[in-house]
């Protein structure tokens, strides 16, 4: 087979030359520094396809061709180390599509656009590092690199609160990385500080079953106690319950590109923690907690969708779905059947573009009215009657909204089926809740659309202009995955489904 | 007839195609969409009429087409999971096909003359084209998830054409409360899909008939109870809400927020009714859930009840909506019944009465302008004597009217006469079936009343509103407007589907001995005749053999044994004379009120008056699950859990570290100042100080000094080594 070890170098660091080149464009020229990102981000987008392009879908695990492996600490056997299956090319060609269309949605930033867009490319670089690393060192590495630009980009970008939302969202995921850095640490001396000690798949396949750990004069089954530090760490992105009051605050807070790169790729680095390093590593522990997992996830659907009915804010409103949905991924990694994991990394994907449409949407809207009230804290409507105002930028709204709450013939209904699928013969009951979820997830939505879209035009609203072609230019490619993938899934699923199946197999030994 | 691909698709595909393209057309080219939308319906109706005939020259009770395709495959190695698609059409997709594509072409022409003036005219056609697409995807499904896909699909047709007139407040009230409560049903629908997906490996009804066959479904337990319960009460909850079956009937009254066209297609003809057909499709289930008691019981309760409402109701689509209730009611308890052949039929009758009383009422409806309003009339008590101003419309009305009421002749008596007659057999067989056959009869009764009551008061008597009536402009006839309804009238005979009349030969393809060819070609699908069944994957040519069905001949018994079938026949006849005894019962009694005016309705409205509060408040259903359900229980907890959730549980459990923090940090800066700095460091520099002065003190150059100093050290030495040693 033909090696393209090189495409994976570019990918990654493709957003890495366009960073270091804004900064070197004069901060006067604004309309270049925009362009070029534009033209930096669609390169990559491209150089995706292109991965895409040369994928082989039949096989499981990772493709030999486009294996990247150069000694970085030797002397602790760190290497750069990068590689690709069928679960991170999904999230790969997520990324690429999503910043490329956010650079377009930041094309109304004003303020210090040369920081701006050379932050964002920076962050596209640190989240391509996570979903390519095959080094637990490197992976560690970027995940961390990636809050520094994402703690400036809400911290000087962002609204009212937006120093508050900045450090919370700092700290809240510097706590789950300690706890995954002690899991990383306690992995390279239990695997024998051996020149494998890092490597993510090397350490796969359940190895430390046997292992016990004294800690404090008690025994611990080293698997369970490492899975629920690394467990903490990813669910914390998730986020799952009751990790996830930091979501709400940053979503709101963060710009509109930011929002939507946060909910739309961000929030799926937790999940594919779980899939590259917890569930491989410590399969058995994985298995033992799949209960405990279920609960908390179903918690989460629930939980979720109630809090979104409640709040007044748009964006929150959002912000909340996102739980709830991702909730729904947690179900499907609970179930460790072919259908739900299947599902969870579909649903990954179809939320990732759902809820990215969601944001940028909004962010439509606040661009012209510059408040996100659904209904005013003094009481008065905040939006009405904009169907009759703005029809066309109402019609992507609904496919939007249709789209999240898994109206079938739109992505959403597909992953959320198959996860049901999985979940079912496992925990029926859970399953029975989780419906209640498919519920409410209506609920909220169509509430929100009838209190802000129907009735008649209030007077605030009647200066509001419908989206322009730079909007529909960017809406548009993800109303076509939206509804593509609703009626023909097969693309994604035979991207991921030797990977996911081989996972699955892996799981079912223990 | 070969069946290719080519000959089944086009009926879903031309009208998702019209949808598809007028999308983005309608804006501009408003007529050009309206046509491509009718074009491609009267398509779909030339291809469903194909098949029809094709169906009705092989006149076999076993004739079906099924073919299968992979939708997504996720196997690996040893998993295995597939989701396979496929087209299902026997005899009772066959005739629903005739019928979803007939009535929706009428519906279609109606809507170019009562849309027309409408600012979103080709909007309502968009709608319009991808509704049809998506029923008749349905109606041609093979397997529950397919239905589900389609299902919801219209749910969401419905809940954009109720909200059609989206800057009414109630029409967005109505819309949301269309799709929450009919959602309710459809959770439960996919709760059974799960459950019948985890025993029988996919939802096929041919692969649920094989497995209950089998006996799959014994012993298998779900939440603690048999799962072919669980199972067959989740579908059936789908149906409940689709269908506006007690308690979720309360969407229904509501979505005539909608133009009227879409009632007639949506919320008459063919969505509400695909819940029925569900339930039939389903109908072994049903049977090994032990469900069919209870499904007897709401089909019942159904019918008497929303037959109740529609006697005080004075919106002319009003009663048509909770008449429609009511009729569902009469499916369902047909299905409960065991009489799957005249739940059916009922289906495609009251399909095209009930589209017909519609489009009727529209076109009142419609030539009633009100000058100072700017609106249409929807109210009786303003209308009266129209007859005289709309005489199509009033026969066409008059013909539909009859068939409601069950006429003999017409094509309701036809088939809810069965539907009695099986229940008062039913009732003879266990007592529990009692109930379900009385309110079944007592619902005919009311539904005599109200209809005529309904006819009486818009087209009889004298104009109420005489200004109205004199504005009203003569009917003209008109290729859009009456010939819909004529034609839809003329299928209210009884003789298109009962067939033991003379006159079957009126559609030409009908076989010369198709005497009763709806009971002798739709009968209920027996499981055993599944058990080595096989599907034909999907292919451009067809590979069946052909001579494999026989023709089915008329059988005056229908299998059963001769002594049975008298029983069966002598009880029918009973239900019959009791059916005609009560229509006659129920018009005179709307005649002597409404008619004649010899009894005042205001008498009965007082002396009953809480009965009536009741019937006004349809029986308290929205109140309670508005003002109780969601404003009491649903939103306060949100609000609760929202609060707890910012207000409590991250202001406190999350952001409260920040105190615990500033407080560790508060002790070690005291720490850090009095023990490190104060003490530790400037301690040190303290002492070096102090250090100084002492030993600038001793070096004081003094000898005398230096003297006491070494006698003082050596007596306090040499104490101390004396100790030691």
């Amino acid at each position: 087979m033909q090696a393209h070890s090189n495409l994976l170098n570019w990918i990654l660091w493709m957003p890495m030359i366009g960073a270091i080149v804004t900064l070197l464009i004069p901060s006067k020229m604004e309309k270049g520094i925009r362009w070029w990102s534009l033209v930096n981000t669609l390169t990559t987008f491209i150089l995706t396809l292109v991965l895409y392009s040369k994928f082989d879908t039949t096989v499981p695990g990772m493709q030999e061709a486009f294996n990247v492996k150069i000694p970085w600490i030797a002397q602790f056997h760190i290497n750069y180390s990068l590689g690709i299956d069928g679960i991170s090319l999904p999230m790969i060609l997520l990324t690429g599509l999503l910043f490329f269309l956010c650079i377009m949605s930041s094309w109304t930033i004003t303020k210090q656009i040369k920081a701006y867009f050379s932050l964002f490319l920076f962050l596209q670089c640190s989240v391509f590092g996570v979903f390519l690393a095959l080094d637990f060192f490197l992976f560690y590495v970027f995940w961390e690199v990636m809050l520094i630009p994402m703690f400036f980009l809400i911290g000087i970008w962002g609204g009212e609160n937006k120093e508050y939302a900045a450090v919370k969202f700092f700290l809240y995921t510097f706590f789950g990385s300690i706890l995954m850095l002690i899991g990383m640490v306690a992995l390279y001396y239990a695997s024998g500080q051996g020149a494998d000690s890092f490597d993510i798949l090397a350490l796969s396949g359940g190895h430390f079953r046997n292992l016990n750990l004294e800690l404090f004069g008690t025994n611990f089954a080293f698997n369970k106690l490492l899975f629920i530090f690394l467990f903490i760490g990813f669910a914390i992105k998730v986020p799952v319950f009751p990790f996830h009051t930091w979501l709400p605050h940053a979503h709101v807070q963060a710009p509109t590109a930011i929002s939507v790169i946060l909910a739309g790729v961000l929030l799926k680095m937790g999940t594919y923690g779980f899939l590259r390093i917890a569930y491989p590593i410590f399969p058995e522990a994985s298995k033992y907690f799949s209960y405990s997992i279920a609960v908390l996830g179903i918690i989460n659907v629930i939980y979720g969708a109630f809090c979104a009915m409640a709040q007044n804010d748009v964006k929150k409103l959002v912000a909340y779905s996102s739980v709830s949905h991702m909730g729904f991924v947690m179900l499907g990694l609970a179930a460790m059947t072919v259908q739900g994991m299947n599902g969870a990394v579909l649903q990954m994907f179809n939320h990732g573009t759902s809820t990215a449409m969601m944001f940028l949407l909004i962010g439509i809207l606040y661009e012209r009215s510059h408040h996100r009230w659904i209904v005013k804290p003094d009481g008065t409507k905040g939006f009405g009657g904009l169907y009759t105002q703005l029809p066309k930028f109402s019609i992507i709204f609904i496919i939007a909204m249709f789209a999240s709450m898994g109206l079938p013939g739109l992505s959403g209904f597909i992953s959320e089926a198959l996860i049901f699928l999985g979940i079912y013969e496992r925990f029926t009951s859970i399953t029975a809740l989780g419906l209640i979820g498919l519920l409410i997830g209506a609920a909220y939505l169509l509430w929100m659309y009838k209190r802000m879209f129907f009735g008649d035009v209030i007077d605030e609203c009647k200066t509001y202009t419908d989206v322009n072609a730079r909007e529909i230019a960017y809406m548009t490619p993800l109303c076509i995955a939206v509804i593509v993938f609703g009626i023909y899934p097969s693309p994604i699923l035979n991207m991921m489904r030797a990977s996911v199946g081989k996972l699955v197999s892996l799981l079912a030994t223990f | 007839m070969d069946y290719t691909i080519s000959s089944i698709a086009p009926i879903v595909l031309l009208p998702f195609f019209a949808f598809a393209i007028n999308a983005f057309i309608v804006k501009r080219f408003t007529k050009l969409a309206v046509f491509i939308s009718c074009a491609a319906i009267l398509g779909s109706f030339g291809f469903a009429y194909n098949i029809f005939c094709d169906f009705m020259t092989v006149y076999s009770a076993d004739y079906h087409i099924h073919k299968t395709f992979n939708w997504f495959n996720l196997s690996h190695g040893n998993l295995n999971f597939k989701v396979d698609m496929g087209i299902y059409i026997d005899n009772m997709s066959a005739v629903m096909l005739l019928m979803v594509t007939g009535a929706a072409s009428l519906i279609h022409i109606f809507s170019t003359y009562y849309m027309k003036e409408d600012v979103r005219y080709g909007r309502f056609f968009v709608y319009l084209s991808l509704f049809t697409s998506a029923m008749l995807g349905l109606v041609l499904s093979d397997n529950l998830l397919s239905v589900f896909i389609f299902w919801e699909l219209m749910g969401f047709c419905s809940y954009s054409l109720i909200g059609f007139y989206y800057e009414k407040e109630g029409a967005g009230n109505a819309s949301i409360k269309a799709f929450m409560t009919t959602r309710v049903g459809d959770v439960f629908f996919l709760f059974g899909i799960l459950a019948i997906w985890s025993i029988v490996g996919n939802v096929t009804f041919v692969d649920i008939y094989k497995t209950i066959a089998a006996g799959g479904f014994d012993g298998a337990m779900a939440l603690g109870i048999p799962l072919a319960t669980v199972a067959a009460f989740s579908i059936f909850m789908g149906t409940v809400g689709k269908s506006a079956q007690v308690p979720l009937q309360v969407w229904l009254p509501d979505a005539m927020w909608g133009p009227t066209p879409c009632s007639a297609l949506i919320h008459a003809a063919t969505m509400v009714a695909a819940g029925v057909y569900l339930s039939l499709r389903c109908y072994p289930l049903m049977e090994v859930g032990n469900l069919t008691t209870a499904i007897a019981y709401i089909g019942g309760i159904t019918a008497f009840g929303a037959a109740t409402i529609a006697l005080v109701q004075t919106d002319i689509k009003a009663v048509l909506a909770y008449s429609t209730i009511s009729q569902l009611g009469y499916m369902v308890l047909g299905v409960g019944v065991g009489s799957y052949n005249a739940a059916f039929m009922h289906l495609i009758t009251h399909a095209v009465f009930k589209a017909c009383l519609f489009l009727s009422a529209g076109s009142v409806i419609h030539s009633l302008h009100d000058h100072h309003t700017h609106g249409h009339v929807q109210e009786m008590p303003r209308m009266g004597g129209l007859r005289k101003k709309m005489p199509y419309t009033f026969i066409a009305m008059l013909l539909c009217t009859f068939a409601i009421a069950g006429v003999p002749l017409f094509s309701g008596f036809v088939s809810k006469d069965r539907i009695l007659g099986d229940a008062l057999l039913a009732a003879g067989y266990s007592k529990s079936f009692i109930i379900p056959a009385a309110l079944g009869f007592g619902g005919a009764l009311l539904t005599a009343f109200y209809m005529f009551r309904m006819m009486f008061l818009t087209f009889f008597g004298e104009p109420r509103d005489k200004e109205l009536y004199d504005h009203t402009k003569e009917e003209k006839i008109s290729w859009n407007r009456n010939v819909p309804l004529l034609i839809l009238a003329v299928f209210t005979l009884g003789v298109f589907y009962s067939g033991s009349l003379t006159g079957q030969k009126i559609v030409k393809v009908f076989p010369k001995d198709s005497i009763e060819w709806f009971k002798t070609l739709i009968v209920e699908p027996k499981v055993e005749k599944f058990q080595n069944y096989q599907s034909e994957p999907f292919a451009w040519t067809d590979t069946r053999n052909k001579t494999r069905f026989e023709r089915t001949k008329y059988d005056p018994t229908y299998g059963l044994p001769q002594e049975e079938y008298d029983h069966v026949h002598h009880v029918h006849l009973i239900g019959a004379g009791m059916s005609v005894l009560i229509v006659i019962l129920g018009v005179g009694m709307a005649a002597m009120m409404y008619l004649l005016r010899l009894w005042n309705p205001g008498w009965w409205v007082n002396t009953f008056a809480r009965f009536y509060r009741a019937l006004q408040n349809k029986y308290y259903f929205d109140d309670m699950y508005v003002k109780g359900l969601i404003k009491k229980g649903l939103l306060p907890l949100n609000n609760l859990l929202a609060a707890i959730d910012m207000g409590i549980y991250d202001r406190y459990a999350i952001d409260g570290w920040q105190y615990v923090v500033r407080k560790i940090y508060l002790v070690s800066k005291w720490f850090d100042n009095i023990m490190v700095d104060t003490v530790a460091v400037d301690g040190t520099g303290a002492s070096v100080r102090l250090m100084n002065i002492v030993l600038r003190t001793l070096q004081s150059g003094r000898v005398q000094f230096y003297f006491i100093i070494i006698i003082f050290l050596l007596t306090f030495s040499s104490y101390i080594f004396n100790q030691n040693f």
